[in-house]
């Protein structure tokens, strides 16, 4: 008559409409509390709805509805946190980008003017100092990213979203002005940098809201100088010394750059004891589809060249091969679980 | 910074465990006591709001007991979850002020005296 299934039972297999990972820290305490909610005090009548009973529809629905949300990645679910955590990551990848690049012109001009008694630099890396009012924008542009990257990551959020939404703007107006004087050298790659790496950032750095954990400030802060030295330097070093045919464009050194972190990820990203690895891998797959869509835009531009067309496609494959050894760690961090306080130890009254 | 706003439910289950650690079904019935039957929490929802409040470090649990043979798992604000609960209690405060304020009153008393 039952089905040989008690209310206890029931209520378990209703709980199958649930995730496995919240099943899991939360079945239990459920069970006890649903069965809780049908103790009536009278023995009799206790073991009879223990028996007999079966979860009221509206019990039924609202565990239905819950589990949709946490299917659809609703607020507090680890699909939401990793995807929060990998959007802020990248964003800050980006914020280095830029920050790396303003620092570069800051250390060019201050060589190009011989400040601090410093000897000239070789010629093809002097820079004009800035004449004009455009100019002058445009070189106070590349410092404030500098200025944005510190401020977010020191956890000023709100003075860093508007001083990166002003930031942009001098770009857009540049744009616009080409487009309607046509003098727009390349047709598609200003405006795939600007959209990508401006307006997309400045978007995204909406997810640095109050209740998102701060960025881990001394791996950050100590990126941007890493960062000019391991890249900007050797990439200054090649020009310097006449092999400037090496240096890959913006576009190609974007890839190359996902592709060395996405390779240097792999042993995490492939051992079933690096914690966390997910929301890394996660935020490398996000970074690639900016690197690759920037790379794809920029191809029209050497259309006149099959050579640098082969070259940017190899860019392409070579990040397409480094992505595809993270991804599958990337689709596992969505099931993954936030890091969650400790149970306690059951004390048996 | 302004925080997060706090949904009725997990403002009522921060309630209630703000006089001591609750488990489960203890939360509903506080719950529903302290909404004076507004709020019927169902336990999918207990549950739903419970993982939130702990994903946010809100609430910890407390202690494990046995009960009719299986365990009842005991649940308490942390210092964050008073903190948030304080600032929560005050802009509702405050609301409640401003409503009076508006409506001419001063306070129940007076809101009864209206009446």
């Amino acid at each position: 008559m039952n089905g040989g299934l008690d209310l206890e039972q029931r209520y378990r297999r209703v709980l199958r409409l649930l995730p496995g990972w919240y099943r899991e820290r939360w079945e239990e305490d459920m069970v006890a509390a649903f069965l809780d909610s049908w103790h009536t005090g009278d023995p009799e009548d206790d073991e009879w709805a223990l028996e007999f009973c079966k979860p009221t529809w509206p019990e039924v629905a609202d565990v239905a509805v819950l589990a949709v949300r946490l299917h659809l990645g609703g607020p507090g679910t680890p699909r939401r946190y990793a995807w929060g955590q990998a959007i802020r990551r990248a964003v800050l990848a980006v914020l280095l980008l830029h920050a790396v690049l303003g620092l570069n012109v800051l250390v060019r001009i201050t060589w190009s003017r011989r400040l601090f008694g410093l000897p000239a630099p070789p010629a093809i890396l002097a820079t004009a100092t800035p004449g004009g009012v455009w100019d002058t924008v445009f070189y106070v542009v590349n410092f404030a990213w500098v200025v944005i990257f510190v401020a977010l990551v020191l956890g000023h959020y709100r003075t860093a979203r508007v001083l990166a939404a002003l930031a942009i703007v001098p770009d857009l107006v540049a744009l616009l002005q080409a487009e309607f004087t046509r003098i727009m050298p390349v047709p598609f790659g200003p405006w795939a940098w600007w959209i990508l790496f401006n307006l997309v950032l400045v978007l995204a750095m909406t997810t640095f809201h109050s209740g998102a954990p701060r960025a881990a400030r001394w791996p950050w802060l100590l990126a941007l100088p890493a960062g000019y030295l391991l890249v900007i330097v050797p990439l200054l070093t090649l020009q310097a010394t006449g092999n400037s045919a090496w240096v890959p464009d913006l576009a190609g050194q974007c890839c190359l750059l996902v592709a060395v972190a996405c390779l240097a990820h792999v042993p995490r990203a492939w051992s079933r004891h690096a914690a966390g690895s997910g929301v890394w891998s996660l935020t490398l797959t996000l970074l690639a589809t900016l690197a690759g869509a920037y790379r794809i835009a920029t191809l029209t531009s050497y259309l006149y060249d099959p050579h640098l067309v082969n070259v940017s496609l190899a860019e392409l494959l070579i990040l397409l091969v480094a992505i595809a050894l993270v991804a599958p760690d990337a689709a596992r961090a969505q099931a993954g679980t936030p890091a969650r306080p400790p149970h306690p130890h059951a004390t048996a009254a | 910074m302004a925080s997060k706003p706090m949904t009725g439910q997990a403002f009522f289950v921060l309630t209630a465990l703000a006089g001591g650690p609750r488990h489960g079904y203890g939360i509903v019935g506080e719950v529903a006591e302290l909404s004076q039957g507004r709020i019927l929490l169902k336990i999918g929802s207990l549950y739903g709001v419970l993982d939130r409040l702990a994903a946010e470090g809100l609430i910890e649990p407390d202690r494990e007991e046995a009960h009719d043979g299986r365990l009842r798992r005991y649940y308490r604000l942390t210092r964050d979850g008073q903190r948030a609960l304080a600032e929560e209690a005050e802009l509702h405060a405050a609301a409640a002020r401003a409503v009076r304020a508006g409506l001419g009153q001063t306070g129940p008393a007076a809101a009864g005296a209206a009446g």
